[in-house]
């Protein structure tokens, strides 16, 4: 008992754990899973928030520009329309360009009186022409058109006048320290005489703020592989330029982005090109974000979110144990209960082998002794009758010798039986199932029976329909109505009466054999079918209780049954159902 | 050079003037257009002269070219070399000669109808000079400064007649416009009127 108590405890356990285990495995992949995934996408969120906040900011930037682009190129238009400029390039009087043009830009320069302005505003730093093939028309003197060093002057030629206003930037001081960068926009100059562009004025603007503005945030300006972003200390902003020139180099795209880092801060740069399709030299607005505050931020909500997930990880742990001890209660039984039922098994299985060898030793046994018996009886039977035969005995003994004969007749009879049974017993006995005319059968047995010495003074009555087809062996039928018919005879008080009705009851033929015979105690009812019983009432009644009991097995071997219809000392009726031919004509 | 009597020789004929181009309808009520980088007046008209050196010729005392309606009147003058121009202002509004040429360079300022005197520059060099108002864009004139006495200019057919020439082998010259100026050798004999057409 202890020992299979510990089997149970060990298996229960081994179970509880596996389950245990799977759950909190599903769990934890699905928090870790989830925490990944999560991070990744505030990772992603945070960058495109950057590159949308880059965006907008280069867009208001763009809409600055174009405001004074527009502007530029109205006062360009009045500009090129001045007849003073228009005498000066058509008639061949290029000296006297810039002194006239001084007159006429007065509104767009900055002020010469040192007045610093703020950044992005709509004052020119500088002006130049260029000639008709794009060159730069150097002005003569102090001519007001800004100065610019030689280097800076010829960065605003162009490799032929456009047709169109052009936006570039140029690096002014290129190495010093406070290097910088303008904005410059070329407007072309169309001649009134032919229509076609002269000349074109180029105007240099401070661009709008560089630098920090307060937010973290720096914007510069990347033009012939400089970067120009003051706040950004020059060894870091030189790597980034050459960064910079290497994505560009690698992508044909006008924008894009890139991570750095710098003094162990992460940093996110994006870039976009200021001037797509200008003559002058590429430009990119380029933005730094420090991305050490979103990552921190990142870094806190990741704990956050791992404790929650630990926290979640522990509750779905405690979940896990009851939901294991609650789901594997059941399983737990039901290997105890299939244990159980196992064993219950095994050992019906082992008596049934048991019964099953006696069976068929007292099967074997049985038709043994039918065969070892019924040749003696033969010869019984032949040397009575040849006693019987001769003339030697007397009539006392012939009567005693002829009692013998019937009595042989009685055993052969037992023998029969006995063989019978022993047959069906071993499952030998195979049924040839036919057609059989029940009523022409009954009407046979009948016949028999009120021909058979009466010594009871019975009544027979009969209520048989003319055709009753049933399926079954004739041998065997006949034995089962011939057993119930010999009963209903012998077990019956004088003058008695027996009783036969068949009739049909749906695919059942049903055949009732009632008499007058004494009452079958109640307790016993069941056990008259048994084998070898005989009923207290008959002692004196021949018989060997054999035959209700093979009756019965025969009944069922043709697939219907034998019972006990009523037994009360008035009336003893036994009902016989058989197949019908016509119903059974689908069965075996 | 055969030196003749003075005023005796007669040139006329006809000078086949370019067709009168299609000219955008702002430019065609001023009397030079612009066209392919090419100045011309408009309606075409010739300036026939006699080149050569004259001397003796004295040049006319001055001559005029007024801003009238918004317009220089006439818009295209011959003078000879040293003649006076002067220019009156007709209109009831600024204006302000001015020239960037290389014959000459001058820029009279801003003035009005009563100016007095009459601005006026005197051309000294030879060619052609494109004179222009700073106040109007559109106002331009040609004043073409010849070093010869002798220049006509013709009518709207073409037809010239050019008198009191002196006798001998001379070029006859024709301007047409900024770009294209013809010429022709032509023998002159005194009482004889010479036909020279330009086709």
């Amino acid at each position: 008992m202890t020992v299979r108590l510990e089997t149970k405890a060990t298996v229960d356990a081994s179970f509880r754990t596996k389950l245990l285990v799977a759950m909190m495995l599903v769990v934890s992949v699905v928090a870790v899973s989830t925490l990944i995934f999560t991070q990744r996408r505030l990772a992603a969120r945070v960058r495109a928030d950057l590159e949308r906040e880059f965006q907008v900011e280069l867009s208001a930037l763009h809409a600055l520009q174009e405001f004074r682009d527009a502007a530029l190129a109205e006062r360009c238009r009045i500009l090129a329309s001045k007849p003073r400029i228009h005498a000066a390039l058509e008639d061949g009087a290029l000296d006297l360009l810039y002194p006239s043009a001084r007159d006429e830009l007065r509104g767009i320069m900055e002020l010469e009186d040192g007045t610093v302005l703020e950044p992005g505003n709509l004052r020119a730093r500088f002006y130049r022409f260029l000639d008709g093939k794009g060159g730069v028309i150097a002005p003569a003197g102090s001519s007001g058109s800004g100065r610019l060093d030689v280097k800076e002057e010829s960065n605003l030629a162009l490799p032929r006048l456009p047709d169109s206003p052009q936006t570039g930037f140029i690096l002014r001081g290129r190495g010093s320290p406070s290097e910088t960068v303008d904005e410059i926009i070329a407007m072309p100059i169309i001649s009134t005489e032919n229509g076609e562009a002269i000349s074109a004025i180029v105007l240099g603007f401070t661009p709008p703020a560089l630098g920090g503005a307060g937010t973290g945030i720096e914007d510069g300006i990347w033009t012939e592989g400089r970067l120009v972003l003051p706040t950004l200390p020059r060894q870091v902003r030189e790597g980034v330029a050459a960064e910079m020139g290497r994505t560009l180099a690698s992508s044909s795209s006008d924008h894009g982005g890139f991570e750095f880092r710098y003094s162990g801060s992460p940093y996110l740069l994006f870039f976009k090109r200021l001037n797509p399709g200008s003559l002058f030299p590429v430009a990119y607005q380029v933005s730094v974000h420090p991305l050490e505050e979103a990552l921190s931020r990142q870094r806190q909500l990741i704990w956050e979110f791992s404790g929650a997930g630990l926290l979640a990880i522990i509750a779905a742990f405690l979940i896990s144990q009851f939901m294991a001890r609650r789901l594997s209660e059941p399983v737990e039984r039901l290997v105890v209960d299939s244990k159980e039922s196992r064993e219950h098994l095994m050992k019906a299985e082992a008596a049934l082998e048991t019964t099953s060898l006696e069976l068929q030793r007292s099967a074997r046994f049985s038709a043994d002794a039918s065969h070892q018996l019924k040749t003696p009886v033969t010869v019984l039977r032949a040397g009575l009758e040849e006693l019987l035969a001769g003339e030697t005995l007397s009539p006392e003994a012939r009567e005693e010798a002829s009692r013998l004969v019937h009595q042989t007749f009685r055993l052969a009879s037992v023998i029969e039986d006995l063989l019978l049974l022993s047959r069906m017993d071993a499952g030998r006995l195979k049924i040839q199932f036919n057609r059989l005319n029940l009523s022409s059968l009954l009407g046979g047995l009948l016949d028999d029976l009120s021909a058979m010495p009466d010594a009871l003074g019975l009544s027979v009555e009969s209520e048989i329909p003319p055709e009753l087809w049933i399926t079954g062996e004739k041998r065997y039928a006949e034995i089962i109505l011939q057993n119930l018919l010999e009963n209903a005879r012998k077990y019956n008080r004088a003058g008695g009466m027996v009783r036969i009705v068949a009739l049909q009851d749906g695919e059942w033929a049903v055949v009732t054999i009632g008499n007058t015979g004494p009452a079958i105690p109640k307790e016993s009812q069941e056990a008259i079918f048994e084998r070898f019983h005989r009923g207290a009432v008959g002692e004196n009644v021949p018989g060997n209780g054999i035959g209700l009991n093979l009756a019965r097995e025969l009944a069922r071997i043709h697939g219907g049954e034998l019972r006990l219809g009523r037994s009360d000392g008035a009336w003893t009726e036994f009902t016989l159902r058989l197949r019908m031919a016509d119903a059974a004509s689908g069965a075996p | 050079m055969a030196v003749g009597a003075l005023g005796q020789c007669v040139v006329e004929g006809r000078v086949a003037l370019p067709k009168a181009l299609h000219t955008p309808v702002m430019n065609k009520r001023y009397g030079i257009v612009a066209y392919g980088g090419v100045l011309a007046p408009y309606p075409p008209v010739a300036v026939v002269y006699l080149e050569g050196a004259f001397p003796g010729a004295a040049p006319r005392a001055k001559a005029t070219m007024a801003q009238k309606d918004l317009n220089f009147v006439p818009v295209l003058l011959p003078v000879q070399v040293g003649t006076r121009v002067e220019f009156p202002n007709l209109d009831d509004t600024y204006h302000n000669i001015f020239s960037y040429s290389p014959a000459k360079r001058f820029d009279l300022g801003r003035y009005r109808r009563d100016e007095l005197p009459v601005p006026s520059e005197v051309f000294d060099v030879p060619g052609m000079v494109t004179v222009r108002c700073d106040i109007h864009e559109h106002m331009r004139a040609i004043i073409l400064v010849l070093d010869t006495p002798y220049f006509v200019l013709s009518d709207a057919e073409g037809r010239y007649r050019l008198e009191g020439l002196p006798s001998g082998h001379h070029r006859l010259k024709v301007w047409l416009d900024s770009r294209t100026t013809r010429e022709r050798p032509v023998e002159l004999i005194p009482a004889a009127v010479l036909n020279a057409d330009f086709p």
